[in-house]
C-alpha cells in the first residue's frame, strides 16, 4: 500500500473512532429529557407549575421506574420529563399531584418543609409550610380541604411517597401520600401519566400545593427526591434515582 | 589533516564545564535559592492553600509552606542548570565530536544520597509531628482517634428527649463541641448532640472553640471535606470517623463531598459559617426550637445509623402489606448481591 492511501486509511480510522465516541456522549450520556419552558406563561410575577407523580413510568421502557411528569404548559398534557424553565425573581406556585404510594423517608429529617412562603406574605419571611389535599381517595365522595404541613411523619404513618427538594435554594417540600393503606396497596392508577385520557385521574392521590421565589439572578438548579425509591437497586438509591427525567431533575432559571 | 583543522579545539580545563562554571553556577544557585525561599516563605506562604481559618488549616498551610521553601533550592538548581547548558555547552555548528566520557564520581554521588537522605528522614519526623500535634491535622481518625485535642473532654450521653432541652455545651470549657456530619445523596446535614440533638443542613461553628467533627454516611461512601477549615474525612455508612479542629476565623466556608457518589456528586456542596461565640449560641437556640418538631421524629442520636433499618418501618410495611423486608428499609437481598 503506498503512503498516501496508508495516509488516508489512518485519517479515516480515526476519524470514525472520534465520530463513534462522539456519537455515544451525546446519545447515552448527553441525552437530556425535554425542557418544559414557563417562562412566558407568568404574569404578575408569578408562575403556576404543575408535577406529577407516579408509581410507574409505562411511558418509557422503564415500566417498574418511579417518576415525575410536568405539565406542558401550552398543552397541558403531562410530558415525561423532570427539566423546567422559569423566570428570575417570581413566585413560582407549585402543584404536585401524588399518585404514588408512601415510603417512609430514609432520613427523617427531609420530611420538613423549608424554604417555601405563603403567597400574599413577604418571602423574608418564610412560613416553611405546604398545603395538602388528600383529593379524590378511592370510592369516597368527599376530598378533604387542603390542609397546611410544615412536617411530616412518614416513620409514624404512611403520609410521605416522595420529596421535591432544591438544595440548592434551601427549598425541601415532601410530596404528602394517601394514608390509606388498602389504596396504598391496590388502588394506585395503573398508567402514567395519571390522567382522566386513562381513567386513571380519580385514583387516590394527593394535591400538594406550596410557592417559593426564584433568585434574583439566572442559574441552573438541580432538584432531587430525598426518598431513596429506587427499588431493586442497591439502598434504593439508583436507577429513577440517579437519571434525569424520574426522580431528579434541573429548575432552569431565566433572568 | 583537513579534518583536523575543521574541528574545534578541545575545551581548555576549567572554561567549559570546569571548574569556572562550577563556581558560577553554586554562586548563582545560592543567591538565586535566598531570594526565592525568601518570596517563598513570606510572599507567598501566606496565600498557600487552605489558608488559616482554622487550626488544622493553618498547621496544613505552613507544612505546605515548609515544603515549598525545601523545594524551591531543588527547582532552582535544576532550572539553573539545564539553562546554563542550554546557553554555555551547547554544541557549536559543526562540531560533531563526542563528549569526554563520564565516570562515576563518588563524593557527588555520596554528597548527593547523603542530602536527600536527610531531607526525607528530616520531612518524615517534621510530617510525622505534624500529624500528632494539631490533633490529627483534620484527618478523620476513624472511630477511636488517637490524637485529640489538649485540654477537651467528649461528652458521650446526650439529652435527646426534649429538643428544646438546655444545650450541654457552653463555650470556654473543656467540653469540646460535637457536630455529627451525616453524608446522604446528594447532601450533607448537621446533628448537634449537645442541642437537643436537633439536625440541620445548615452548619455554623463558634470561632475558638474546638470542634469534634463525627462524620458517617447513611448510603454510599462520601467524604466531608471542609476546604477552608483544613478538614477532610471520609463518610462511611456504618463508620463513625471522627475528625478535630478549632476555627480561628469568622467567615464563610464551602464544604464539599470529596467521594465520588453519584450523578449529583458535583453538587454535593453547601456553604458554612464560622460565628462568634455569641451568635452561635444564639443561633443553636434558635434552631433547636425551629428544628423541635422535626427533631422529635429523628431516630436516637447514634454514632452510626443503618440504612437498611428504619424503626417502625415494621409496623408501616405490616399495614401495607409488605413483609418480604422484613422490618427493613428494603430487602436485604434486593438486589442480590454480587
Amino acid at each position: 500500500m503506498s503512503l498516501p492511501a496508508r495516509v488516508t486509511t489512518l485519517v479515516i480510522a480515526f476519524l470514525a473512532v472520534v465520530a463513534g465516541g462522539i456519537f455515544f456522549a451525546l446519545h447515552y450520556i448527553g441525552t437530556q429529557p425535554p425542557v418544559e419552558d414557563y417562562t412566558s406563561f407568568a404574569s404578575n410575577g408569578q408562575v403556576n407549575v404543575t408535577l406529577m407523580t407516579a408509581a410507574q413510568t409505562t411511558v418509557t421502557d422503564k415500566p417498574d421506574w418511579v417518576t415525575y411528569f410536568i405539565k406542558n404548559p401550552s398543552t397541558g398534557q403531562f410530558v415525561h420529563t423532570t427539566y423546567f424553565k422559569v423566570p428570575a425573581n417570581t413566585q413560582v406556585n407549585v402543584t404536585i399531584l401524588g399518585y404514588d404510594g408512601c415510603t417512609p423517608l430514609r432520613n427523617p429529617v427531609w420530611g420538613q418543609v423549608t424554604g417555601t412562603f405563603i403567597p400574599g406574605t413577604s418571602e423574608k419571611n418564610v412560613e416553611n409550610v405546604a398545603f395538602v389535599n388528600i383529593s379524590a381517595p378511592h370510592n369516597k365522595t368527599t376530598s378533604l380541604p387542603a390542609k397546611p404541613i410544615s412536617t411530616f411523619d412518614s416513620w409514624g404513618t404512611c403520609s410521605v411517597q416522595h420529596t421535591f427538594a432544591i438544595p440548592g435554594l434551601g427549598l425541601n417540600v415532601p410530596v404528602a401520600s394517601i394514608t390509606d393503606y388498602n389504596d396504598n396497596s391496590n388502588n394506585l392508577c395503573g398508567t402514567s401519566p395519571c390522567t382522566a385520557a386513562n381513567a386513571d385521574a380519580t385514583a387516590p392521590h394527593t394535591v400538594v400545593t406550596f410557592s417559593f421565589r426564584t433568585p434574583k439572578t439566572g442559574g441552573i438548579f438541580r432538584w432531587q427526591c430525598f426518598v431513596p425509591c429506587g427499588l431493586g437497586y442497591v439502598d434504593g438509591n439508583g436507577g429513577p434515582m440517579g437519571t434525569p427525567g424520574y426522580m431528579m431533575g434541573q429548575m432552569e432559571v431565566q433572568a | 589533516m583537513a579534518a583536523e583543522a575543521s574541528s574545534p579545539a578541545a575545551p581548555a580545563a576549567g572554561s567549559i564545564g570546569g571548574r569556572r562554571d562550577g563556581l558560577w553556577l553554586l554562586v548563582i544557585w545560592i543567591v538565586l535559592s535566598i531570594i526565592g525561599c525568601l518570596l517563598v516563605a513570606l510572599v507567598w506562604g501566606p496565600h498557600m492553600p487552605p489558608g488559616a481559618q482554622s487550626s488544622s488549616a493553618a498547621s496544613q498551610q505552613t507544612d505546605i509552606t515548609v515544603l515549598a521553601v525545601i523545594a524551591t533550592p531543588v527547582i532552582i538548581g535544576v532550572l539553573l542548570y539545564f539553562g546554563w547548558a542550554i546557553a554555555f555547552w551547547r554544541q557549536k555548528p559543526g562540531d560533531e565530536t563526542d563528549a569526554a566520557p563520564i565516570h562515576g564520581n563518588t563524593k557527588i554521588q555520596a554528597t548527593w544520597i547523603t542530602a536527600t537522605a536527610a531531607i526525607v528522614l528530616a520531612l518524615a519526623v517534621y510530617g510525622t509531628y505534624e500529624l500528632i500535634a494539631p490533633a490529627g491535622a483534620g484527618a478523620g481518625e476513624g472511630p477511636q482517634p488517637i490524637w485529640k485535642p489538649a485540654g477537651t473532654v467528649a461528652q458521650t450521653s446526650f439529652n435527646c428527649q426534649s429538643p428544646t432541652a438546655a444545650p450541654t455545651w457552653q463555650p470556654g470549657t473543656s467540653n469540646i463541641l460535637q457536630v455529627q456530619v451525616i453524608g446522604q445523596q446528594w447532601a450533607w446535614t448537621y446533628r448537634y448532640p449537645q442541642f437537643g440533638c436537633m439536625e440541620t443542613t445548615q452548619l455554623m461553628l463558634p470561632v475558638g472553640e474546638p470542634v469534634q467533627f463525627n462524620v458517617t454516611s447513611l448510603d454510599v461512601i462520601h467524604s466531608f471535606w471542609a476546604y477552608q477549615l483544613g478538614v477532610k474525612a471520609d463518610a462511611n455508612p456504618g463508620v463513625n470517623n471522627v475528625a478535630y479542629t478549632t476555627p480561628e476565623h469568622v467567615g464563610q466556608f464551602v464544604v464539599r463531598c470529596s467521594e465520588l457518589c453519584g450523578i449529583w456528586h458535583g453538587a454535593m456542596y453547601n456553604y458554612a459559617n464560622v460565628v462568634s461565640d455569641s451568635d452561635f449560641v444564639n443561633w443553636a437556640k434558635s434552631q433547636q426550637v425551629q428544628l423541635a418538631s422535626v427533631t422529635k421524629l429523628l431516630p436516637p442520636y447514634a454514632l452510626t445509623y443503618d440504612p437498611t433499618v428504619v424503626n417502625n418501618m415494621g409496623k408501616v410495611n405490616q399495614q401495607l402489606g409488605l413483609t418480604g423486608a422484613g422490618g427493613g428499609y428494603y430487602n436485604p437481598a434486593d438486589p442480590e448481591q454480587p
